[in-house]
């Protein structure tokens, strides 16, 4: 089963494309309309001289270019404003855009070619100028706003993918680190050589301590999955897990489980808060000369259940795996509740380290 | 013949008086002059009475077994002993080092003692220096070797200290000698200047994008890029835009 998992994991690592996610717009798309704009114009320029409309191939060349690129300029720039309205409203402010685009256009090509206004707009109605803007307008549109949706739409693929393959992966990820936190060797084997030396020296401690970690392990590997337990099941768990260490670390552990009856029937996901409490103990107490004490807590209100997990040892610290186990927490938190399920970590006092984790209580 | 000594350091008792027995049979000639509860006692132990032999647990608090071994190497021959430590097992395997698994097993403890007593007899000093393969091997169980970037940002909350992991900030932005720090959900002041932090945090995953801006990357939803050369930047769990000044935009720009 294990092996599943890092073949799964492996071939979600290989899926996923190292990439940021995020798009940058940059000013090509901008050049890149206005060069396609460009060669639309000088078709058209060439189209209307074999028609012999207009003046020539020169004069039409310059009124072209200066109506589509007023067009694009205009199009541009209700696209830019009015990105994030209706679709229906994006159409009509774009047509009104085109009408716009076109008659500037027209009069800047008026001026540029030295006909002068007057004479152009006598020589071609209004009428007939945005007719023409609309049309030539809707085609270079429609090119760009297909490529666009295009590329747009492969880009949303991608990124759904990518979302789902780094759910998947968190998923997968998680599971793993659960299985390895309930079953690590280091614990595991010390412990069984504690239970072989008092064997000899106190058989009755001894037994006590095989029980408590058939206790603990039971309950630890019946929970790798999703399923729920409850706040009491979970507080049994670790009663079972701190007595182990009492045994191992003798007068350099102490421990005091406050969480009051009302909150054990609660169903609580399994293993979060354990791995906090092997935190305390490895990262908090076990580096510490003199050791020191873990307190838990539990409490509810209305709406939320809240559980506190102290310890007075050697506080925070950089080093070590203690942050992936926390992500793991968090993610497991986030997967769970939403922004609701939190972790919050403290300085404690006089020393130590406070985790607490804060869900939402569910209905009863 | 002269005494033969030995010292046990262990944190945990059960363990030392186990290793105790188990030697007492082995090897019932071995005196030992003294169990060590923690590094420190165990550095203490082996300067007052200069034993033959040390047994060091690798994990212990105060000093680590390792760090014991570098400050007497040459005076005492060490055996390591480890519950579970791969790597560490893996060097101790390719460099003949001394090393014993807990729980302790006769046979195993039978060869340890051998090779000890054949070497002692033989006059062999210990050896002079730890090799650099163990050394790292070690060094990788404590994950020390990494100089490492920021991880954790601390930061008044109220009358505590909070602990922020840096994956959660969204982006750091100077004010005045602080900086503040924004995550999804909360505002915090940090007493450290935005120039010092810039140096501490991976720039893998956090990017300056303005004189007094540092932005987490993973929180980047969309950069846009303005035609007067400087972006804007939308974030993913925060409503603000963030600039990009036009000494940083060529961050964006390479993609």
């Amino acid at each position: 089963m294990l092996m599943e998992i890092f073949l799964h994991q492996e071939r979600i690592y290989r899926e996923i494309v190292v990439e940021p996610k995020f798009t940058v717009i940059n000013r090509m798309h901008v050049l890149r309309a206005f060069s396609y704009t460009a060669v639309f114009n000088t078709i058209i320029a060439i189209f209307l001289t074999f028609l012999e409309f207009g003046g020539g191939f020169v004069k039409n060349f310059i009124i072209s270019q200066c109506i589509g690129m007023s067009i694009c300029s205009c199009i541009l720039i209700v696209h830019f404003l009015f990105k994030s309205t209706k679709p229906f409203i994006q159409v009509a402010v774009i047509f009104i855009a085109m009408a716009i685009g076109s008659v500037v256009g027209a009069l800047l090509g008026a001026v540029a070619t030295g006909i002068g206004p007057s004479i152009f707009f006598q020589k071609y109605s209004l009428f007939q100028m945005i007719t023409l803007g609309l049309l030539f307008g809707s085609i270079i549109s429609y090119f760009f706003i297909s490529r666009e949706t295009i590329s747009a739409t492969k880009t949303l693929v991608q990124e759904e993918r990518i979302k789902r393959l780094t759910s998947e992966k968190k998923a997968v990820e998680s599971n793993l680190r659960l299985l390895q936190a309930q079953i690590e060797p280091h614990f595991l084997f010390n412990t069984l050589s504690n239970v072989l030396s008092l064997l000899e020296t106190d058989l009755d401690k001894g037994k006590c301590m095989l029980e408590d970690l058939i206790h603990y392990l039971r309950t630890a590997l019946s929970k790798t999955r999703g399923d729920t337990t409850t706040i009491g099941q979970e507080m049994e768990m670790i009663r079972a897990y701190m007595n182990i260490f009492k045994v191992r670390m003798g007068e350099r552990l102490r421990y005091n489980i406050d969480v009051p009856d009302k909150i054990n029937d609660i169903p609580f996901p399994p293993m979060l808060i354990q791995p906090l409490v092997e935190n305390a103990i490895k990262h908090g107490l076990e580096p510490k000369i003199e050791g020191g004490e873990v307190f838990i807590h539990g409490e509810k209100n209305e709406e939320i259940l809240r559980l506190e997990i102290a310890d007075t040892g050697v506080g925070f610290y950089e080093d070590g795996n203690f942050g992936t186990g926390l992500s793991n927490i968090r993610e497991r938190l986030i997967s769970l509740y939403g922004d609701k399920g939190r972790l919050i970590l403290e300085e404690n006092r006089p020393c130590g380290l406070k985790a607490i984790i804060e869900v939402p209580r569910a209905r009863d | 013949m002269q005494e033969i000594k030995a010292i046990i350091a262990d944190d945990e008792d059960q363990l030392r008086s186990y290793l105790k027995s188990r030697l007492s049979e082995v090897w019932p000639e071995l005196v030992i002059c003294g169990e060590a509860r923690n590094g420190q006692e165990a550095l203490e132990l082996i300067e007052k009475h200069r034993p033959d032999i040390a047994f060091l647990d690798i994990r212990m608090p105060g000093l680590s077994g390792m760090e014991v071994a570098k400050r007497i190497v040459g005076s005492s021959w060490v055996v390591f002993i480890t519950a579970y430590d791969k790597y560490a097992v893996e060097a101790f395997e390719n460099e003949a080092i001394d090393y014993l698994l807990k729980p302790v097993t006769h046979e195993r403890l039978g060869k340890t003692v051998k090779r000890l007593q054949k070497q002692i007899a033989a006059s062999i000093k210990p050896p002079s220096d730890m090799p650099e393969i163990v050394e790292r091997a070690i060094a990788r169980l404590y994950k020390k070797e990494k100089p490492g970037y920021l991880r954790w940002i601390r930061a008044q909350h109220g009358d505590g200290i909070r602990l922020i992991p840096v994956d959660e900030v969204c982006y750091f932005k100077a004010s005045d000698k602080y900086t503040l720090v924004l995550t999804k959900e909360s505002e915090l002041l940090i007493k450290k200047a935005i120039k010092e932090l810039v140096d501490e945090l991976d720039p893998n995953q956090f990017w300056r994008i303005h004189r007094s801006t540092i932005v987490n990357a993973r929180y980047i939803a969309k950069v846009s890029s303005s035609l007067t050369g400087r972006g804007v930047v939308k974030l993913k769990d925060r409503p603000e835009l963030l600039t990009v000044s036009r000494s940083y935009i060529h961050i964006f720009k390479q993609m």
